[in-house]
């Protein structure tokens, strides 16, 4: 008898199981497929937690910077912990008025160059409580592949590598001005560090001087000791510096000045037969020429 | 139709010289070419429909986004397939699994040169079709078992061993229930299987309902075998509920594992042929092949009457309901129908094609076997036996029997 029931109930559970989808398929449609590309679902725009977090749970998907309330403090770049916020921002000239931003601060730095490496970043949001002017934000943006940079002449193996398409420039200037400022920055940094160098020198200059005074019988007797070679420290190739000594002209000699006194012989190569070091420098072309005499002599 | 093509090609003047043979071997081609873009064609189609199908049984959409609601997706698929690289397995037994694919389509194929599409429509007129129609379909589970045992795969071999033991089985009730019609009719000519379900009767003989003359309706017990057949050709075309040899969940993709690009088209190919070529033999053996189902109704002003009534609920009960209101089905019909009673002769001439009856029940038959396959779980394989031997051959044996006895008391047969 159950061998019929068997029969019976296979059949009804069957029909049941066709209405079931018969329904679906003749019901109004009410379509749980979503067409990507042309539709989306909808994605709060900010502040998907409750309560105190409110503040802290945005949706961190892309990050992006209103540049044109940028300063330039590069804070955002010191808070990055995996380093993928560059930041190029020189000073204007002194009538050069770079604006306000939406706060009402003056910008005094030129931003020209904002980049945001996507592929580094890791959406930690340590970059945004920092901004004095909450112009880094990150936005719910999920979408990061787009056909306006699109590369068509790369193979996709080569584009699988590439990550420029996950770094992101803002600017306030164009190409052309940012290469001339950063020519200019160029420029301006070794000039300042020309007359750092000149500075420098004549500060040791006047030290030596004032030792010269005080350590004649240490000149003398290096003089009159066992015949060593040493290079002139006061030698640059600068040419606000008169070179006071004929190897002024190594090149090894332009570094002299910022080393301490005692490692000189370890900079300097030897050229004469020995090692010895003289305890003071001598800045007088007098003392480097009895060097020289002394060398000759035991030569 | 090919003696008659030969016919009409040599009824002209010019090419009469080429001679009976010459003329007979074309039409010969040109037929077997119809028939071979016809299986092709409707598979590219029937794999579209049946995406589209499952896919609004499972409240999804399908294909949207090559062509017009995805239209041209199967195009684009066949056109993908043509091109990918030709992969026979290092270790595989290389004739064989050549030749297997082959073997499976030409066996499908060649099954529709006896069915006949229209009264005129028929490519070869065989007082055997039935029996040449089965037989031949029968040599599928040599293919299958050649790709099978030639991949050199055990998932293959599973698929290719499940694969011949079940068409076996399922080849006994289903000969079984086409000799139930075979008996009421006489003849395995396919052409006169059909004309023997020509004009109208009563449901059962006896019951006072008038329905057209098909065999579905001629008693119960063929009623029975017209769902036993069904069942079990399900099961011989490998369709789901029936699918243990190509079962994705157990054995990779069955015989088709180690096959891609066109030798993997040609399984699909062959897989919707004979889904189509089970429609084909249902709606012919069963529900009256080409015969217009509007002769019985006082002709087929009151069929598209009827069709128009049908088109309006369907809009009033479904199209408001889903406030989707379109008028387009129900203006169609109702022209039709208002042409219908105008003018008798379009009438007639709309409903008498045979071709369109043909192909309209073999799509409902293969909506029908859609709609098995995204309802129904996979039997397992015990059970698959045990439905086999122990329920449908038994009560197609019956069936048998309950024929002979019908057609006894009815006085259709005197002994």
């Amino acid at each position: 008898m159950s061998y019929f029931n068997n029969i019976v109930q296979a059949i009804s559970t069957l029909i049941d199981g066709m209405k079931v989808t018969m329904g679906y398929f003749v019901r109004p449609r009410e379509y749980v497929t979503l067409q990507y590309p042309d539709e989306v679902w909808p994605v709060p725009s900010r502040n998907i937690g409750v309560g105190e977090l409110d503040s802290y749970n945005t949706i961190r998907s892309k990050l992006t910077v209103d540049i044109n309330d940028c300063i330039g403090c590069k804070a955002c770049e010191r808070a990055c912990p995996v380093d993928c916020i560059t930041i190029d921002a020189f000073r204007g000239g002194p009538d050069e008025d770079l604006g306000t931003t939406s706060n009402g601060t003056k910008i005094k730095l030129l931003v020209t160059d904002f980049t945001i490496d996507m592929s580094e970043c890791m959406y930690c949001d340590l970059c945004v409580p920092p901004c004095p002017e909450d112009c880094i934000v990150m936005t719910p943006d999920y979408q990061f592949i787009s056909n306006d940079n699109l590369k068509t002449d790369v193979t996709p193996e080569q584009r699988w590598r590439d990550r420029s398409l996950l770094i992101y420039q803002f600017s306030k200037v164009s190409e052309e001005e940012r290469q001339r400022r950063k020519a200019e920055a160029k420029a301006a940094a070794a000039e300042k560090a020309a007359i750092m160098a000149a500075k420098k020198i004549a500060a040791e200059k006047a030290v030596a001087e004032a030792a010269e005074v005080n350590a004649e019988p240490a000149a003398s007797a290096s003089s009159s000791g066992e015949a060593t070679e040493t290079t002139s420290l006061a030698s640059d190739s600068d040419p606000q510096v008169p070179s006071t000594a004929p190897e002024a002209s190594n090149p090894e000699t332009k570094v002299s000045y910022a080393i301490p006194l005692e490692t000189i012989e370890s900079s300097a190569p030897a050229e004469g037969d020995s090692d010895t070091p003289i305890a003071e420098p001598t800045e007088s072309q007098n003392s480097t020429e009895d060097i020289e005499e002394k060398e000759s002599e035991n030569g | 139709m090919i003696q008659s093509l030969a016919n009409w090609i040599l009824s002209f003047d010019i090419l009469a010289g080429m001679g009976n043979p010459v003329a007979w071997g074309l039409s010969l081609f040109v037929v077997s070419a119809l028939i071979f873009v016809f299986v092709a064609l409707n598979a590219i189609v029937l794999v579209y429909i049946e995406r589209k199908v499952s896919a609004f049984m499972q409240v999804r959409l399908g294909p949207m986004r090559v062509g017009k609601f995805g239209s041209l997706q199967t195009v684009a698929d066949a056109l993908k397939l043509l091109q990918k690289e030709d992969i026979i397995p290092q270790m595989a037994d290389k004739i064989l699994f050549v030749i297997g694919p082959w073997v499976i389509l030409v066996a499908s194929v060649v099954t529709f040169a006896a069915i006949p599409f229209s009264d005129t429509l028929l490519a070869a007129n065989m007082n055997i079709g039935l029996f040449y129609v089965v037989s031949i379909s029968s040599i599928v589970v040599l293919g299958i078992v050649m790709a099978g045992w030639a991949s050199n795969n055990k998932w293959s071999l599973y698929g290719a061993m499940r694969s011949a033991a079940q068409i076996i089985s399922y080849e006994i009730p289903v000969g079984i229930t086409l000799i139930a019609v075979v008996a009421v009719v006489g003849s395995l000519n396919l052409q006169t299987i059909v004309i023997a379900q020509g004009g109208t009767g009563n449901l059962f003989h006896w019951i006072p309902i008038p329905l057209p003359n098909w065999f579905v309706f001629h008693d119960p017990f063929l009623f029975l075998a017209a769902f036993i057949y069904l069942t079990g050709a399900t099961a011989e075309i490998n369709r789901t509920p029936f699918d243990i040899p190509e079962s994705e969940s157990e054995l990779v993709a069955g015989f088709m594992t180690e096959f891609s690009g066109l030798r993997w088209a040609l399984f699909f190919l062959s897989e919707y042929a004979n889904a189509t070529l089970v429609a084909f033999l249902v709606s012919i053996i069963f529900l009256g092949g080409w015969q217009s189902p509007f002769s019985t109704y006082g002709g087929a002003q009151v069929g598209f009457s009827i069709l128009t009534l049908l088109a309006i609920m369907w809009t009033v009960f479904v199209k408001i309901k889903a406030k989707r209101l379109s008028i387009f089905p129900v203006g169609l019909s109702l022209v039709i129908t208002l042409c219908a009673w105008l003018f008798p002769g379009f009438a007639l001439w709309l409903a008498s094609p045979g071709l369109f009856w043909m192909l309209l029940k073999v799509a409902s038959i293969i909506f029908l076997l859609m709609w098995f396959r995204w309802t129904f779980p996979r039997l397992r394989v015990d059970q698959l036996m045990y439905v086999s031997w122990k329920v449908i051959l038994p009560i197609s044996l019956i069936n048998l029997m309950g024929v002979a006895v019908w057609m006894w008391l009815t006085g259709e047969i005197q002994f």
